[in-house]
């Protein structure tokens, strides 16, 4: 066992045991442990397998960039296992490894090492071609990872917007300095740490640090103003400054993640510092650790991380957790000090650190080699936002040298100091922000500097090692992909993979940068970095997606139809009856009685004012100034490129007072529409748009005997052929409901009405209807019966019967288009088109054997294969006993009687005879009519 | 995303708004050349800097704004009582 | 062998640098190195053709122009480093199920260059046809599934509607639940359709163009163009001037401020096109799956990430910052086809440029400028048509002919009036 007596700052609950699974054996933790720490205490040192050759991974930076410590957590991968705590009961598995973690057969790549040098997947496998999709299916095999599981995971998500004055991320020393002024100063303070508790660095100092950690947490929990959200990791500052958070949750039912999202009038960046690993020979080997990481492990987790160690520094944190490995009885068997000339040649071992080999010639055995050679300041958050980072070579690292507006930096990001100086630093940045974010000034007080301090550069040794240990890539493997050409960063990056695995550069990126300036010769300055982008830490989907809402739209008879045992059609946001079992039945009832079919998701506008005539006369291409009260018309819509926007009848109620109807999918567009050429083009002209789509409930009423049904509903209208005829609308009361709108059109090709009826009412009246005419044969039909009687009728659908290219010459609406209005949208082209006269045009259709059906979207041809049209509608129609279609085909084929070629989906061609006209059912309109 | 100012509602998410394209006049009808009509329907300026756009506040207060904005770096301001 | 005069077509690399499993061997046992993929020159102050843009079409077009028509003084000017632009920002779907017979046709032969890209040019660009899935979630996606189906069909190309069942067993994680928000329908399923690595594409053209002699100009910025009595003379470069007679225009989001020096105007509007890749996890999606409706398309790498790419930003712009709502729009859609992945999480986000043309088709071939060509306007469907532009473009420049195969798509077809007919497919979206 290698868990030591208590330490001071131990974050783990001694009175709390729990057990988990690590790879099916049971294992003991204590509440606060991760999965790594708890593993380390029970002496387990290889947690996963490394990308390329399959090298066995220890612990590193015992932190969420841990690389080596990847790890399946029950239906959740690519857990990060030295953040992750244990829950009790937790099943752990390591990824990718087999048949076994400790026997990794994949392992036999090391043998293949200088074969599979960087980029050799480029150079082989070339040819034979066709035997690529097999190396193809080895190379998968070997794709790291854990498993998605095949049902949906536990967990719930959610998202949260907070409105703070400020935002701090970074809850050490200067983040909880810097949130404690900004709240002294009145502001409202949003306090983010990515650890279960606050505190940073200083969790795992001396007695000192602790002390100022608990005065510090105090305050910060006394203070009314600053919300803390612990577990928590800002994801990006996105545009408009829009900063997001993802919050980790435990012990609140199924909630898992929360995405937090903020606008802060001004940010704190005050991450703090990340070490650096070193790059030399045998630096990935188990029992190769950072300073920071052995000193969580110890103060933190009471985990002792080796039993021998040597420790590698050019700084002083690397003395201190020297100290700190000999208090926890640790044997440091070498301190090796870079400011004093020592250096290391490589790290021995297999399957572990046994010795490190010093440059001095010395090889010292040991289990542990730690190394603390310095720090990578995480400006990611900083060039999201627009900033920019600079190399400052004297403190060996990247530093932030430009700040974005409403961002501003402090802590180890911003340099190093002592604890009162990072305090200080914290609390100016705090007053800063806060007199900004609430606009008392331009600023606050004048900061103190906080320099980062001098720190050789010290990136790698003389022998080659691991850079990117999440994705295998050595300093060999960057060297080799310079030598072949591949020589900015940005090259090396995407030909070695360097820095684009989990830890996405957070630990490796300087050296990466440091080891391609040596190749070639540049500086590090001059060879720059590579661009950081969002997120800053991975995020799960369920996170970003939150709770799912999918806006569904319903009629109020909606339910009616549900329990109708109506088949759901899905169209755009609207759930609409398909059919009720039978459409070819509800298509004859229609035929030779009457049916009712919902049409609520009709695009509805009512439109008031004088110049409603104007607008109708810009928007259609047909006449509309003449229309009298009382009467409807059909009218086609174009845009100004001449292509069919829209159709739909629209009457006059009133004097001033028009209700325009639009398809279903395209009502809400039309609205904007309307708005547009209103508000734009003609602010002038007076006309209020009220969109009334969802404030009508719409019923068509169609068949022989709809009149006789509404006669018996109606009141207030005299509903005779003579006093209420075809095309015309006429406002009353319908099953006792006033205000409603009944107009006589005919899509469905029948005698029919149609019902705009007070929504809350629709219901009503569809029940009124059915029981009423229940004599008449009255029946509710779908919008599959619907699609079949206007297809008979030869009605086109427009976005069905016309594509986005369709003007309007094309559509069959010749006698509609007024070429001698004084304007109307898509006018010029229209007349360009019917000059040029040489568009497909949409034409009627019937197959020759009256029984097949061609597909929508079959083809016409001619010549064996020339593409000369398509079916745009067919269908088998129950009235006539036979398949009937609309279809485009060019302008030498349309002429009525002309037989013409359609390709069906199997290959085979049928014979079609092009139609006189559109409709297939009563041409002449006579049903319509009675 | 960005923020964009609405003269009737104040600064917005840019997804409240409707894109809906640069700003060009609609050439007379009856007299436009088909080179002419087809710039307009087709031809855009499309610099990389300011450029002045009519967006639609659909879930704010359903107008149409004239909006003036740089497509490199997101800074935008509103040009009011030019929307028509 | 070709004889004198005829059109030689130069196999790059037959030198040392030739690339196969047994050089694999024998550099890593003797531990020698290769041999750089391209070389640095100096800037001439003259080119028989400049090419603006170094990515796929720029690359291969020069490639082209030595490769099959001898044309080696070539300068391929690129502002950045080579494939910086929307080369390396795509999410590497290859696929020909187009709607327009012409716009098959192309893409088709694209798809045939793909297939053969690795021997040809003696680079693995790891092209992997796996198949391409579209989903139909209502009966309008279907039928116009069923539209591009038969076109499809009709030009050879293989496409075909399935049903739902099928589509499932394409797609194991697939929510078939009783009433999910977006039912699937069926699919439009494409199989020679799959992705390829598109850095390897790139890098594989300019390796090739390099051994045939065209010079590769990384860090050059092209800054001016001068154009005189209605013919191209040269560019000016930020390295200083070209003299030239043949200009090749093969930017992607640039295009409207490069050819604005020429004094060219285009039908472009350029928006931002987002992607992103998750984490690896092991391996469970074999094809390339699309939603229109839903406006998400996910494949899975063979390192087992999974690529999710959407529809453009809502507006133009030329950031490349990238946005929270698109990762959260993607996510949100991933999770209803697929409501299993709710735990894998995105690793990195991107934005490429992409100059959207009115009728969704690319703009290929000469301009009111003589010797100015353009080869833009290629919105989302860039990539995959790099080797069949860079065939067609050199063609063109070689022989002053335009190829049939690009000749619906040149610019005037925006004052004539002859739009291509992809709009179709787009606008029957409802």
């Amino acid at each position: 066992m290698m868990r030591l007596e208590p330490q001071p700052g131990e974050v783990i609950d001694r009175g709390r045991p729990l057990t988990f699974t690590w790879n099916g054996r049971t294992y003991p933790a204590y509440a606060g442990d991760t999965i790594a720490s708890a593993l380390a205490a029970a002496g387990e040192r290889v947690f996963s397998r490394s990308l390329k050759y399959h090298r066995p991974r220890g612990l590193l930076t015992a932190d969420a960039h841990d690389p080596g410590c990847i790890l399946q957590v029950g239906d959740e991968p690519n857990v990060p296992g030295a953040a992750r705590r244990v829950s009790d009961g937790m099943a752990v598995a390591a990824q990718g490894a087999w048949p076994s973690l400790r026997f990794d057969v994949k392992a036999l790549n090391r043998l293949a090492g200088p074969v599979l040098s960087t980029g050799f997947y480029y150079k082989t496998f070339i040819r034979p071609r066709r035997l690529w999709p097999l190396y193809e299916r080895v190379l998968r095999r070997f794709s790291p990872g854990g498993r998605v599981p095949a049902a949906p995971p536990d967990g719930r998500y959610e998202h949260r917007y907070v409105h703070p004055d400020v935002l701090v991320t970074g809850g050490g020393p200067a983040g909880m300095a810097a949130a404690l002024a900004a709240a002294d100063l009145g502001a409202r303070v949003l306090l983010i740490d990515d650890q279960p508790e606050l505190g940073g660095h200083l969790r795992w100092g001396g007695p000192d640090d602790l002390a100022a950690l608990t005065e510090l947490r105090g305050a910060v929990a006394e203070a009314g103003n600053i919300e803390v959200l612990a577990d928590s990791v800002v994801t990006g500052r996105y545009e408009g400054g829009l900063v997001a958070a993802v919050q980790r949750l435990h012990g609140s039912g199924s909630l898992t993640e929360r995405l937090v999202k903020a606008r802060p009038a001004q940010l704190i960046v005050a991450p703090g510092l990340i070490e650096r690993p070193y790059v030399v020979a045998g630096n990935d080997l188990p029992g190769v650790m950072l300073s920071t990481a052995v000193r969580r492990l110890i103060k933190l987790y009471a985990v002792k991380p080796g039993d021998r160690a040597v420790v590698f520094t050019a700084n002083d944190d690397g003395l201190a957790a020297a100290a700190d490995l000999e208090r926890a009885g640790v044997d440091v068997r070498r301190i090796v000090d870079a400011r004093e000339g020592g250096g290391i040649i490589r790290v021995r071992g297999r399957g572990g650190v046994r010795a490190v080999e010093c440059a001095d010639g010395r090889v010292v055995r040991c289990d542990l080699f730690v190394t603390a050679v310095g720090w990578t300041a995480p400006t990611a958050l900083v060039t999201m936002a627009g900033g920019r980072a600079a190399y400052q070579a004297g403190a060996a690292r990247f530093v932030p040298a430009e700040l974005p507006e409403g961002v501003l930096v402090t802590g180890g990001l911003a340099g190093d100091g002592t604890l009162d100086e990072l305090v200080a630093h914290g609390r100016a940045t705090g007053q800063d922000a806060a007199l900004r974010a609430t606009g008392a000034s331009g600023g606050g007080a004048p900061i103190s500097s906080l320099e980062p301090a001098a720190h050789p550069q010290l990136f790698a040794g003389r022998t080659d090692g691991v850079v990117d240990f999440a994705e295998d890539v050595s300093s060999k493997d960057l060297k080799a992909a310079v030598a072949e050409g591949y020589d900015s960063i940005e090259l090396v990056k995407r030909y070695t993979t360097a820095t684009m695995g989990a830890t996405q550069g957070k630990l490796e990126a300087v050296n990466a940068i440091a080891v391609v300036a040596a190749a070639t010769g540049r500086s590090i300055a001059e060879t720059g970095t590579t661009t950081a982008r969002p997120p800053y830490i991975p995020i799960s989907l369920g996170a970003l997606a939150g709770r799912n809402y999918q806006p569904v739209r319903r009629s109020p008879m909606h339910d009616w139809h549900v329990e109708h045992g109506a088949a759901p059609l899905v169209a755009g946001q609207w759930i609409r009856p398909d059919h009720y079992g039978d459409p070819a039945a509800e298509v004859r009832n229609v035929r030779q009685h009457v049916g009712i079919v919902d049409v609520t998701p009709l695009g509805k506008f009512e439109l008031r004012g004088p110049d409603v005539p104007d607008l109708l006369e810009l928007l259609y291409v047909n006449r509309w100034r003449k229309l009298a009260v009382g009467q409807v018309r059909y009218g086609a819509m174009c845009t100004d490129d001449g292509v069919v926007l829209d159709d739909g009848v629209s009457g006059r109620l009133g004097e001033q007072r028009y209700l325009l109807t639009a398809t279903s999918s395209g009502a809400t567009g039309i609205g904007e529409w309307i708005e547009r050429w209103l508000q734009t083009e003609h602010p002038d002209w007076r006309v209020h748009m009220i969109p009334m789509t969802d404030a009508y409930a719409s019923i068509n009423v169609a068949g022989p005997r709809s009149r006789e049904l509404m006669e018996r509903l109606v009141s207030g209208i005299d509903m005779s052929n003579e006093a209420f005829p075809y095309m015309r609308v006429r406002l009353g009361t319908v099953a006792g409901v006033p205000d409603c709108v009944v107009w006589r059109i005919g899509f469905t090709g029948e005698l029919s009405y149609e019902l705009h009826v007070p929504s809350g009412h629709g219901l009503t009246v569809w029940q009124a209807l059915l029981s009423t005419g229940a004599d008449l044969g009255v029946r509710p039909f779908g919008v599959e019966a619907q699609r079949i009687l206007r297809l008979e009728k030869g009605h086109l659908i427009v976005g069905q019967d016309t594509d986005g290219l369709t003007q309007g010459f094309s559509a069959g609406l010749d006698w509609a288009i007024k070429m001698d209005k004084d304007d109307f949208i898509g006018k010029p082209e229209l007349a360009w088109q019917r000059v040029r006269d040489s568009h497909l045009m949409l034409v009627g259709l019937q197959p020759v054997d009256r029984r097949t059906v061609p597909p929508e979207g079959c083809q016409i041809v001619e010549d064996g294969g020339r593409i000369v049209g398509r079916v745009t509608s067919s269908r088998f129609s129950p009235t006539l006993e036979r398949a009937i279609g609309l279809g485009f085909v060019a302008p030498h084929l349309s002429e009525p009687g002309t037989v013409v070629t359609v390709v069906l989906p199997d290959g085979g061609r049928v014979p079609a005879k092009i139609t006189p006209q559109l409709a297939h059912v009563d041409p002449e309109g006579t049903r319509l009519r009675v | 995303m960005l923020l964009l100012p609405c003269p009737h509602c104040g600064p917005r998410d840019a997804a409240e708004f409707g894109y809906v394209g640069e700003r060009v006049a609609r050439p007379d009808p009856n007299a436009a050349t088909p080179q002419h009509w087809r710039s307009y329907l087709y031809l855009r300026r499309n610099p990389a800097g300011w450029t002045d756009e009519l967006w639609l506040h659909r879930a704010g207060c359903g107008r149409y704004l004239a909006i003036s904005r740089n497509t490199v770096t997101g800074e935008c301001r509103s040009t009011p009582g030019e929307a028509g | 062998m070709a004889g004198p005069g005829a059109v030689r077509f130069r196999r790059p690399s037959r030198s040392r640098a030739r690339y196969s499993g047994l050089g694999l061997v024998r550099r890593g046992v003797t531990g020698s190195s290769w041999p750089p993929v391209w070389r640095h020159h100096e800037l001439r102050d003259r080119y028989d053709v400049v090419v603006i843009g170094g990515g796929v079409h720029g690359l291969a077009t020069a490639y082209y122009l030595a490769a099959q028509h001898g044309l080696t003084d070539v300068a391929v000017l690129e502002r950045g480093y080579l494939g910086g632009g929307a080369s390396g920002r795509n999410t590497a779907i290859i696929r020909s199920n187009y709607l327009t017979p012409e716009g098959v046709r192309f893409y088709d032969r694209s798809v045939r260059l793909y297939e053969s890209l690795a021997a040809d040019l003696n680079f693995n660009v790891m092209f992997s046809q796996r198949g391409h899935l579209t989903l139909a979630h209502s009966d309008s996606a279907l039928r116009t599934m069923r539209w591009r189906a038969e076109v499809n069909k009709l030009q050879g190309v293989d496409s075909s509607v399935i049903g739902p069942s099928e589509t499932a067993e394409l797609i194991p994680l697939l929510d078939v639940s009783d009433e999910p928000r977006f039912p699937i329908l069926g699919g439009l399923w494409h199989p020679p359709g799959g992705i390829v690595r598109h850095d390897a594409v790139v890098w594989g053209y300019a390796r090739a163009a390099d051994t045939a002699g065209v010079h590769v100009h990384q860090e050059t910025e092209v800054v001016g163009i001068d154009v005189a009595g209605g013919k191209v003379r040269g560019v000016r470069t930020s390295r200083g001037p070209i003299s030239t007679s043949g200009v090749v225009v093969c930017t992607a989001g640039w295009a409207t401020t490069v050819c604005d020096l020429a004094g060219v105007p285009l039908p472009i509007t350029t928006y931002p096109l987002q992607a992103a890749v998750t984490e690896p996890v092991r391996p469970f999606l074999d094809t390339v799956v699309v939603s229109g409706t839903l406006h998400v398309y996910v494949s899975q790498t063979d390192r087992g990430e999974l690529v999710f790419g959407a529809a453009v930003d809502p507006f133009p712009s030329y950031s490349t910052r990238g946005t929270l709502e698109f990762t959260e729009g993607v996510a949100a859609h991933v999770l209803e086809l697929m409501p299993a992945l709710a735990k894998l999480r995105v690793l990195r986000q991107w934005a490429g440029l992409c100059d959207m043309t009115p009728d969704f088709s690319p703009i290929m071939g000469v301009t009111p400028v003589e010797g100015f060509y353009v080869d833009v306007g290629w919105g989302t469907y860039g990539f995959k048509a790099g080797p069949v532009a860079g065939e067609a473009m050199a063609s063109l420049v070689a022989t002053g002919k335009t190829p049939e195969l690009i000749a619906p798509f040149d610019l005037a077809r925006f004052t004539d009036g002859r739009l291509v007919g992809e709009k179709g497919a787009a606008a029957v979206g409802h």
